[in-house]
């Protein structure tokens, strides 16, 4: 969708595409249309190091799982997501607002909120201060929106809760696939823990007319017993 | 996770790394699940209950129904766990669906440990209306989202 006339510049302007909207996430499983639906996620491929402990953990899940004891989660206590699994959670959606200077993305499921500062430098990795959302700047790349996130500290549960360094670097276009697709393609590079940088897409269809909801977590009934068993608290 | 995986850790070097690469490499573009996984929850046998709403908590991260369900001259207090308000909109439910004494019947995933608590799968209200656990991707047997929980990221 073409829906802004952006100054480039003194004299001129261009056409520039608008991710403006409510969306929501959607899956390549069933029934996805495949000329919209994102394509596979490019390989997870960790240091020796890190994939040995993350291989072990994730088996050990699995078999909790299986046996009707999740494991704990950082959501599970009401932890906001971060950046980046924060960007598609289940079916709620994502609001993307743009003002001057600025694109603000909203997710509904823990109201979280990261601002694009737009034209401006990164900021030195060492300068800014650890935490959900990093220090997001961005700019127009062609029909492109490219943002570019540093700062995620090193507690925020990575991509498929992977490990991740305070080296962290997340890469994302967005682009509009047609006027009410919209693809993420996220590009995850660690010089510290991966082999080599992930890369994967989210896709959204937009939600006219969507009001966004508010969620504030505050019932939230599931607790981690004694034993290190996700439980549901009873007797209200 | 696939079958077999849980011996990969023993292998070293670069066979560990291919192994890794196979188990993630197919999981692109699906959402995480929202809050907490379902596990606890016995999906595969769904009980039916019928009773009283005590209270419903139109609430994040969950919505849940107070259930009083007699069994004769005994009552067993019950908590039913819903998606989020978010979810269950897009599925027909309000947040003044139900109401105390309103009668219900719900067919609901029990505790796997035996408490009287679950996860609804639909309900049946006193208005004869059948609403499930959300819309089309929402939670709960029925409702679930498209990709099992092991190939969500």
């Amino acid at each position: 969708m073409i829906c802004a006339l952006a100054p480039d510049v003194v004299g001129q302007t261009t056409p520039r595409p608008s991710v403006a909207g409510v969306w929501v996430p959607f899956g390549a499983g069933r029934g996805a249309d495949p000329a919209v639906a994102p394509p596979p996620a490019g390989p997870v491929a960790l240091k020796p190091a890190y994939a040995k402990e993350y291989l072990a953990q994730r088996a050990a899940d699995a078999e909790a799982t299986k046996r009707g004891e999740p494991p704990p989660s950082a959501a599970m206590g009401c932890v906001p997501y971060g950046m980046p699994r924060m960007m598609a959670i289940a079916s709620y959606p994502v609001e993307i607002l743009e003002t001057p200077g600025q694109i603000t993305i909203i997710t509904e499921a823990f109201s979280e909120v990261r601002r694009v500062f737009m034209d401006q430098p990164q900021l030195p990795m060492d300068e800014v201060p650890p935490g959900y959302y990093g220090h997001s700047v961005g700019r127009w790349q062609g029909d492109s929106l490219v943002v570019d996130t540093v700062g995620i500290k090193e507690s925020v549960p990575g991509y498929q809760n992977t490990p991740h360094s305070d080296r962290m670097r997340i890469t994302e276009r967005l682009r509009l696939i047609t006027p009410d697709v919209l693809h993420d393609q996220i590009t995850i590079d660690d010089p510290v823990v991966l082999e080599k940088p992930i890369v994967y897409t989210l896709a959204y269809r937009r939600m006219p007319d969507y009001k966004m909801v508010e969620f504030v977590c505050d019932n939230n009934r599931e607790y981690v017993d004694e034993r290190g068993r996700v439980r549901m608290r009873l007797g209200r | 996770m696939a079958p077999g995986m849980n011996k990969m850790p023993r292998v070293h070097g670069g066979l560990l790394r291919v192994a890794l690469v196979a188990a993630l490499a197919s999981s692109g573009g699906t959402p995480a699940r929202a809050h907490h996984s379902f596990a606890m929850f016995d999906t595969a046998r769904p009980i039916t209950i019928s009773g009283v709403v005590t209270a419903f908590e139109w609430t994040n991260p969950h919505v849940y129904i107070e259930l009083d369900v007699a069994e004769g001259a005994k009552v067993t207090h019950w908590a039913i766990e819903l998606g989020s308000p978010s979810i269950l909109m897009r599925g027909g439910w309000k947040f003044n669906t139900l109401k105390k004494g309103d009668t219900i019947t719900a067919l609901v995933s029990p505790l796997r440990n035996g408490e009287p608590g679950s996860l609804l799968n639909r309900v049946t209200l006193a208005d004869g209306r059948v609403l499930g656990n959300g819309g089309p991707a929402g939670i709960g047997p029925g409702t679930s989202t498209s990709t099992p929980p092991s190939q969500q990221r």
